[in-house]
């Protein structure tokens, strides 16, 4: 007996088909509806809440063990993604293990180098340097930067606290630099800053036409929406690269940079002169048509063909898709919004969806896809260009309103909108402001003509930054860095492109005494002595309540949402949602997919959408014999954002992307220039010039180069210009030349 | 002020106690500070929340996971037949670069922090008129003939008979990595921290319980699907070369991935990568090991030639010729036994090294093994054999002397064998810079041309004898010569390919000589004309009739061998650092 055990054991050592590294893999039934899971990574529970990188809002799955989070997985039945995400929500955990996180604050020393303090330390030299500058200088003389990526509580908290609380008259948010040509369009066309559509019109629609936008790269959880269309659609890409969705779409357009305007008032002028156009709906819904129709006129078709670069017959053809869709789509990204003319541009797209009456019905719409995870919150309750709640400060009533609320005394609430980023950069310039909060965003990466903004932000008398990191660019210039929790360490609410308010939950601790931002106001207000101000403000849930009393009344009212639990039993729910009126019957669950304007009426107070037109101007930075190329830029792949403050902290999405900075070039320029593939060159504007390696492909056109904006030397290209109504800057779109780099 | 420096107005603000979080009558107040720290810390209140919602109470009752009415139509209904097998079917025109297959599967698989059993790569072409790429998102190919296995030393791989996914037994391997070579497809991934390889299993877990793997599950375009296949489809497909373009040749494996498409695939697809080859792992015990047992082998095989060739009639058993007595036989027992030694810091696992037998019947790798094994043993016999005065009597000790020339002929024999098996290790890989002309031409130049620096050295440092000595050292001097001569020149003109247009794995090993490792090929070539032309060629000139070995002869030997060897040595790191890895289409880098 002992002898054949021995031997078995002996041939199982010999070909050992378990063991320690053989369990390190095994997986069992996870339970809660998960199939399969890692033993090692075996939940006692889980909970879903909403990815904190991109707008798309995905729920996400967390596999909790003694209430910690030790894995996650997509939300099968989230209305949003469908049981899928992308890599960036596949390893949203990962960031938050980074060993560059900030663990106490640290404050710059005589010698200028960081060196830990305490809380208290931190508050008491944030409160006396900025009440020193603000003694001296004037209110107006502080400032504050926020972020599309903190939840809508801690936003309503930062912007309240730093006007109301301590005086602040300008702020303004890393959304200027994202969305806010689509918020002005919005405002202009519709009477209230509304994305009208939908997830679920990704499905409906026949034709879907996207411009300026890469969902396959930028937002794949969309592009599977897309996918899952079942009417065959028509799939319309006009974008100057072959990108990845243009490559899975029907048609591509490959238009020359920034000649969109013209596309689209020529496609206008063809649909006009059809009579491909909805006459009841342009009657009944919209005003401004005569002067829209008066101008398209001027836009014939070897002009616009001439403008596009694209041959007329594909301009009348892209006409007809549209006439031809029963339920037509169209949906823009940072192609339009970062533009010297995006407001008009979306102007137009929203005037090609109401003349021919694609409004309002399933798979339709004039659909701006934003681009932050909380983007659409900051809209709404950043306080910075809109006064809480989607209000305005120049309106009396408005700021009675917000005051009674709140329980403030109105004279604390300035009577204008802050100032935008770049002009808060000039006011740092001119010594006006002298002190500077900023909150998880990274301007001394991000903002464009970056050795400029760099010189800027170094100006500064006092800058605060609280941040996850302590490596970030920004955090690299501080005087005083406030280490802050991350998304999943903290709770709140996101919204996101299609209006829906999602839970942001605290499934992790913070690192050291790492604190949520919106613990990071409670401290500042009270040592800045306005505790009192903000005594309801005690606990994300109490300040999403004043943020519903907020909305009441307004298009965005969202009264009618109970609480956080209703959020997460309906899945998210879309703004609006006002509260039944007092005395009818409780309101039934909100309709998990709800669009606006179906009923036609628009939030003027007409009722009326407004076709806006203006005359298209050529980009303000033009190819030249020196700077021949057009330098395009965008997303570089689906596992990076923005400046990879966090997703260069996960290996996985590290290994996804490339590490080091390329620029594509077409083979018929890299031919001229000599280039060979792969080799370093050098690529020049006029304000600076960077390495970069050599991507010859066909992907970009001849006379345009391309280069991802993750790379922080990017933006030390960049031109600086503006769209004179969002003040968006237009990254997308300068000259450069390419050198070979001498070896 | 405080003594602190904070303002005491401030500090006292926020050192307040925060009235309504406390308990009543509880003396020590917390800071706000503090209280906010503790609260910060404390992840309670969610896990009360969630523990009751009843959505939560549902999806622990459910049996079949909700994420199954998404993947029920991407698995197959039924088990394979004989003579099917499952396989990755992906739809191109789906696969839009997304990455998420990568990621699911890392998070669905617990697998290490930075480890991925997935890729997706770029393939991108096409006209400045019609432009096209292509994201190929790809994983372990599940081949019908899996390289892998048949390099597996320890028997580490098993392809089922039932479902034919090659499955990686961890617990069997030791960490050898000659998989990872073996694999056209950079598959098998090598984890330092756990000293083995681990890959793709295409969840065979999960398809035993009707789950859809990892990768299936988590395509948001459902473009990977598992179906069925016929392995006799797999088989003709790979003998037509269809497989994906850019990719490597699927003759080799049989792989049985299948790539579909409805679009046009232009004919000048070109991974992303294409371009850009960056120097592969050195592997320095490989390289010790590679270096030494050729030289041991060589130096045994060049005493038995010398003495039994030149020596003609010297009486057996006897170091008739210098250099060739015990003191070589201790020298080539002492580099056979540092190479072993070197070869186990090569192995993730070395306590397991003895499994390395397993694969005989098909692993050159177990060959080596066995043939370095023996060659040691043999070799220890040899030498006790000449040792033979000095050793007490015990029983067989005259056969032991009387079979002393087997011996030594038969180690030699077995070393040459050895260093056969040596070359077929990467021979068998199939990759051109390691095909049979240059990988047996290296590893047998190595050892001719070490073998007779060694005897040359070891003569030297003999006793002096004059006329016999000088014979048979220039003798050997001119084998070093012709040996450095002829395989500097073969090393050298592989820059040759540095003119070819065509991108080819021979333009990219001499690119990667001339740029990434520029200094290491200029090493190499300085320390082999330096110990195999200019210091032979001089001994030779300087060696005339009538002029006896002296010092300055010992130290020219001498460091013509250490050169010698040092410059093998860096020649066997750029064998492997200048080594194009073979790879299915990357992305950017």
């Amino acid at each position: 007996m002992a002898g054949a055990t021995l031997l078995r054991r002996a041939g199982q050592l010999l070909r050992q088909k378990d063991g320690p590294l053989t369990r390190d893999l095994l997986r069992h039934p996870g339970r809660f509806g998960l199939g399969q899971v890692p033993v090692r990574l075996s939940p006692d529970q889980t909970t879903t809440m909403v990815c904190g990188f991109c707008s798309t809002g995905c729920g996400l799955q967390v596999h909790l063990r003694d209430g910690q989070a030790v894995n996650l997985s997509p939300t099968t039945e989230y209305p949003v993604n469908l049981g899928m995400a992308c890599p960036k929500g596949w390893e949203a955990l990962a960031p938050l293990r980074a060993p560059d996180r900030a663990t106490v604050p640290l404050l710059r020393n005589a010698r200028g180098r960081m060196e830990p303090s305490t809380w208290e330390a931190a508050m008491a030299l944030m409160v006396t340097r900025f009440k020193a500058i603000a003694d001296k200088h004037g209110p107006a003389s502080l400032a504050f930067l926020s972020t599309g990526q903190i939840v809508t509580e801690e936003m309503a908290f930062l912007g309240a606290l730093a006007k109301f609380g301590m005086g602040m008259v300008h702020g303004d948010g890393n959304t200027r630099q994202c969305m806010a040509t689509s918020v002005v369009a919005y405002k202009q066309a519709f009477g209230f800053d509304a994305p009208p559509y939908t997830y679920a019109d990704f499905e409906e629609s026949d034709v879907l036409v996207f411009i300026g936008a890469n969902p396959c790269i930028a937002h794949p959880i969309l592009w599977e929406r897309v996918c899952r269309n079942r009417h065959k659609p028509a799939i319309v890409v006009v974008d100057p690269r072959k990108t990845e969705t243009a490559m899975a779409a029907t048609h591509h357009y490959a238009l020359r940079p920034k000649s969109d305007l013209a596309l689209l008032y020529g496609l206008a002028k063809v649909l006009l002169d059809e009579g491909w156009i909805d006459t009841d709906y342009i009657a009944a819904h919209t005003t401004g048509f005569d002067a829209f129709a008066a101008h398209v006129a001027a836009f014939d078709l070897p002009r616009v063909a001439a403008d596009t670069g694209l041959p007329a017959e594909r301009i009348r053809e892209l006409a007809a898709l549209i006439h031809g869709g029963k339920r037509v789509s169209f949906w823009w990204t940072m192609g339009v919004n970062q533009s010297h003319e995006g407001v008009r541009v979306a102007q137009a797209i929203i005037d090609l969806a109401l003349c021919t009456g694609n409004m309002g019905r399933p798979g339709t719409g004039a659909n701006s896809i934003t681009g932050q995870c909380n983007a659409m919150g900051s809209r709404l309750f950043s306080n910075t260009t809109n006064l809480l709640g989607g209000h305005d400060f120049a309106n009396a009533e408005h700021r009675a309103k917000v005051a009674g609320v709140l329980g403030i005394d109105e004279a604390r609430i300035p009577t204008q909108a802050s100032l935008a980023y770049d002009q808060i950069l000039e006011q740092i310039l001119k010594g006006k402001i002298r002190g500077l909060w900023i909150v998880a965003t990274n301007p001394a990466h991000s903002w464009i003509n970056q050795k400029f903004a760099h010189d800027v932000l170094s100006r500064l008398d006092f800058l605060v930054v609280q941040d996850m990191y302590t490596t970030t660019e920004t955090a690299a210039m501080a005087h005083l860095m406030l280490p802050a929790a991350g998304w999943g360490e903290k709770d709140g609410t996101f919204i996101n492109s299609e209006r829906r308010i999602g839970r942001v939950k605290k499934v992790a601790r913070a690192p050291g005494q790492a604190l949520a931002d919106f613990h990071i106001f409670r401290l500042v207000a009270e040592a800045w002595g306005v505790g009192d101000m903000f005594r309801d403000w005690s606990s994300p849930e109490a300040v999403f309540q004043i943020c519903k009393r907020l909305s009441r009344g307004q298009p965005c009212d969202i009264t009618g949402i109970t609480d956080y639990e209703m959020l997460d039993r309906e899945g998210g729910v879309q703004w609006p949602l006002p509260e039944p009126a007092a005395g009818t019957a409780p309101a039934p669950p909100p309709e998990r997919q709800r669009r606006l304007f179906e009923d036609g009426r628009f939030f003027h107070p007409d009722g009326r959408a407004r076709f806006i037109v203006d005359d298209p101007r050529p980009p303000l930075e033009l190819p030249s014999k020196d700077y021949p190329l057009v330098l395009l830029s965008g997303r570089g792949s689906s596992s990076q954002w923005h400046t990879e403050t966090r997703t260069r902290k996960s290996a996985v999405l590290r290994r996804l992307s490339p590490s080091e900075i390329y620029v594509e070039v077409s083979p018929p320029d890299a031919r001229a220039l000599g280039l060979l593939p792969s080799e370093w060159v050098t690529v020049v504007s006029r304000r600076a010039s960077i390495k970069a390696r050599a991507f010859i492909t066909n992907t970009v056109q001849p006379g345009q180069v391309f280069i991802p904006m993750h790379f922080a030397t990017m933006n030390h290209l960049t031109f600086p210009a503006f769209d004179p109504h969002s003040r968006q800057p237009s990254y997308k779109h300068c000259a450069v030349r390419i050198e070979r780099a001498v070896v | 002020m405080s003594s602190t420096g904070v303002p005491d107005s401030v500090s006292s603000a926020i050192r307040s106690p925060l009235l309504a979080l406390l308990p009543a009558g509880q003396a020590q107040r917390p800071s706000l500070v503090e209280t906010l720290l503790r609260q910060q810390q404390d992840l309670t209140s969610l896990t009360a929340a969630d523990r009751f919602s009843h959505a939560h109470d549902q999806l622990e009752a459910a049996t079949v996971p909700a994420q199954a009415k998404y993947y029920r139509d991407l698995i197959p209904l039924e088990r394979p037949k004989p003579g099917q097998q499952y396989a990755f079917e992906v739809d191109l025109d789906a696969c839009t670069g997304c990455k998420a297959c990568v990621a699911a599967c890392h998070s669905l698989n617990g697998l290490e922090e930075a480890e991925v059993w997935r890729t997706v790569g770029l393939l991108h072409g096409g006209t400045p008129e019609a432009p096209t790429q292509q994201t190929v998102t790809t994983s372990c190919h599940h081949c019908v003939d899996p390289a892998c296995m048949r390099g597996c030393p320890v028997q580490a791989y098993e392809k089922d008979a039932v479902t034919g996914i090659v499955k990686h037994l961890d617990d069997q391997c030791i960490g050898c990595q000659y998989c990872v070579l073996m694999c056209p497809y950079d598959v098998p991934k090598y984890s330092k921290a756990k000293g083995i390889v681990r890959k793709c299993d295409m969840c065979s877990d999960r398809l035993a319980q009707d789950e859809a793997p990892a990768c299936v599950q988590g395509c948001p375009n459902q473009a990977i699907r598992i179906a069925v296949i016929d392995q006799s489809q797999a088989i003709e497909a790979s003998q037509a070369g269809m497989f994906l373009p850019g990719a490597p040749a699927p003759d080799h494996t049989l792989p049985t991935t299948m790539y579909k498409s409805a679009r046009p695939v232009p004919h000048n697809m070109l991974p992303a990568d294409f371009y850009s080859t960056s120097p592969e792992h050195g592997h320095p015990p490989l390289v010790l090991m590679l270096v030494l047992t050729q030289v041991a082998v060589g130096a045994m095989a060049t005493g038995w030639f010398a003495r039994h060739v030149l020596g003609g009639d010297a009486p057996a058993g006897a170091a008739a010729l210098p250099g060739t007595g015990l003191g070589h036989a201790v020298f080539t027992l002492v580099m056979a036994l540092s190479a072993l030694a070197a070869a186990t810091f090569h192995l993730g696992r070395p306590l397991f090294a003895w499994r390395a037998l397993l694969g005989l019947r098909t692993s050159w790798m177990s060959r080596e093994i066995l043939a370095f094994g023996l060659f040691a043993k043999v070799g220890v016999l040899y030498a006790l054999s000449l040792a033979a005065d000095s050793l007490p009597q015990f029983p067989g000790k005259a056969m032991l002397v009387a079979l002393g020339p087997v011996w030594e002929a038969g180690a030699a024999a077995i070393g040459i064998g050895g260093v056969l098996c040596s070359a077929m290790i990467y021979v068998a890989t199939r990759r051109a810079h390691w095909s049979a002309a240059p990988s047996i031409f290296k590893f047998f130049g190595t050892t001719v041309m070490c073998g007779a620096a060694a005897v040359a050295w070891l003569a030297v440092l003999g006793p002096a004898d004059g006329g016999a000595g000088r014979t048979s050292l220039r003798g050997l001097l001119v084998v070093v010569l012709i040996a450095a001569v002829s395989k500097l020149g073969f090393e050298v003109a592989v820059l040759r390919h540095l003119r070819e247009r065509q991108h080819t794995v021979w333009k990219r090993v001499a690119l990667l000589m001339v740029r990434d490792l520029h200094n290491l090929t200029l090493a190499r070539f300085l320390l082999g004309i330096l110990g195999g032309v200019l210091l032979p060629a001089a001994l030779l000139a300087s060696l005339g009739p009538g002029v006896t070995i002296a010092g300055g002869t010992i130290v020219a030997v001498t460091a013509m061998f250490l050169f010698l060897v040092a410059g093998e040595l860096l020649e066997r790191h750029l064998f492997f650092k200048a080594a194009p890895a073979s790879r299915m289409p990357g992305g950017l880098s």
